[in-house]
């Protein structure tokens, strides 16, 4: 197995040369970071849909869409990329999802407790801290004869521009978002103090990577793989393939596995009410960990809305049989107003259908 | 059916070696992917698969999926004509998890080669086939 070394590459150039060097059955570890700032979608993503495009058009960041699945993420040279790319007769390696995800992402967990960094792999494809922030994030794919492992540490990361980019279906909520990465989400940099120098963090990374992929034999990039790749994009980057449709969730934002942002709104008589929840667990049907309702409805007094009744859904299951209880007591009160609200829209605005 | 360490494999069907399962009714056949397929890969969050019209040859690459941790190929164990998607994937992606051998299929196919038959496993040979492919691939 080779070891490409590439430090920083131009940005298409540093994702699509491990989708070209599966194509040519090259079993290499990548070691790579782009040298400009650019987002990736996953494969079953639509941009359209999912990315602020007008954002990524004002700020030039290119947009490449990967043949790995997972969410946007935002890349630049503060992200230490590892890509893996195996046969599948590979002798040492496992071929099977789980097995994989568990044998490779040892070396980037050992390699961030080399920096005093506990970090450990959590279900899906996190890696995370002690305290559960996400400090890394995998993926994985058959790419024509080859198995694909990719991953990165974060060394540091633009959360502002990483709540920016996506595609959210109302603007108030995107300081919301941006919350939501900032404290989900942590880097080498907040947990050390300081910045780590990017070699020695490579340095670590191969050095671990060695002692489950055996020992790597070190090259430079083949011409012929670069030139490929650089033909491989015009395909990948056509528009067609870029922005092609794709069946998304347009309702929900990843923070990291486990933590979604959900969008909800719902037309009352009374108004719209609009709803972002941040939801813990394997599925949308997960705890409330936080909430936040407004619109265009009258309530009276106002603060009831952020004082009792954003309160009492916060913690609860997101099901609508624990939520509606929940809503019911609030609009029970007899010191409050809310012409044409009733408990069933307040559910129905955090996305919630009737379970009776 | 045959359960082979612990997973099913029934009889009456024909297996691609990339863990399709064709079941073959005249002309027409229905695909999907195995049980040890859904088991490796986990819970299916999406699925891309042809369009009805569509020509395929066998062993072509038909579709994706996605499951949280990856994303895998779909492939197509006879040449045909596809003549149906199953649509309840669409709002039920984990049906290849849950039933992969009954709600789940995939796709129908009018084929244009049964003697395509002859390059999958069947019968005895499909249990020994997955008996290797366990031994290779542990969960």
């Amino acid at each position: 197995m080779y070891l490409f070394h590439l430090d920083r590459m131009p940005g298409y150039l540093s994702m699509l040369l491990f989708h070209e060097l599966a194509r040519e059955d090259v079993e290499a570890l990548v070691i790579v970071s782009p040298a400009k700032p650019m987002i990736s979608i996953g494969y079953f993503q639509d941009a359209q849909q999912e990315v602020n495009l007008e954002y990524l058009r004002e700020h030039q960041l290119p947009l490449f869409r990967r043949e790995v699945g997972g969410g946007t993420v935002y890349l630049d040279q503060n992200q230490i990329f590892y890509q893996v790319i195996y046969g599948k007769d590979h002798a040492r390696l496992p071929q099977s999802v789980q097995e994989a995800y568990q044998v490779l992402s040892e070396p980037p967990v050992r390699a961030h407790g080399r920096f005093g960094i506990q970090a450990q792999f959590r279900e899906v494809n996190d890696l995370i801290t002690k305290e559960g922030r996400k400090i890394g994030g995998e993926g994985g794919a058959n790419i024509a004869n080859s198995l694909v492992f990719v991953g990165s540490m974060m060394m540091d990361f633009d959360y502002r521009t990483m709540a920016n980019v996506a595609k959210i279906p109302d603007e108030k909520w995107r300081d919301k978002v941006f919350q939501s990465i900032e404290e989900n989400v942590t880097t080498m940099k907040r947990e050390l103090g300081a910045l780590p120098d990017r070699y020695d963090v490579q340095r670590v990374l191969i050095e671990e990577f060695e002692k489950v992929l055996g020992p790597l034999e070190r090259a430079p990039m083949p011409a012929w793989v670069v030139k490929r790749a650089q033909a491989l994009g015009k395909q990948m980057l056509d528009p067609s393939f870029l922005l092609g449709k794709r069946k998304s969730r347009v309702d929900s934002f990843k923070v990291k596995s486990n933590t979604h942002l959900l969008f909800g709104s719902h037309k009352a008589r009374g108004g719209l009410i609009r709803s972002v929840a941040e939801v813990e667990g394997p599925d949308l049907g997960g705890l409330i960990q936080d909430v936040s309702l407004s619109g265009d409805f009258t309530l009276i007094p106002k603060e009831s809305i952020s004082d009792r009744l954003e309160p009492a859904i916060r913690g609860a299951i997101r099901r609508e049989k624990e939520i509606l209880p929940k809503v019911e007591e609030f609009f029970a009160a007899r010191d409050l107003e809310m012409p044409g609200v009733e408990a069933k829209d307040v559910v129905k605005a955090l996305g919630l259908e009737s379970e009776s | 059916m045959a359960e082979v360490s612990g997973y099913l494999l029934p009889d009456e069907l024909y297996y691609h070696k990339e863990h399709m399962w064709a079941r073959v009714e005249g002309e027409e056949v229905t695909v999907g992917v195995t049980d040890f397929y859904q088991q490796l890969a986990g819970e299916i969050s999406y699925l891309e698969l042809p369009s009805t019209s569509d020509e395929i040859g066998q062993d072509d690459v038909i579709g994706t999926v996605e499951t949280g941790k990856w994303v895998g190929k779909v492939y197509a164990p006879l040449g045909g004509t596809v003549m149906e998607v199953n649509q309840a994937l669409e709002d039920e992606s984990t049906l290849p998890n849950t039933d992969p051998y009954g709600k789940g299929w995939l796709v129908k196919v009018k084929a244009t080669d049964l003697s395509e038959l002859a390059d999958l496993y069947h019968g005895q040979a499909a249990v020994l086939w997955q008996e290797e492919e366990i031994r290779k691939h542990p969960k």
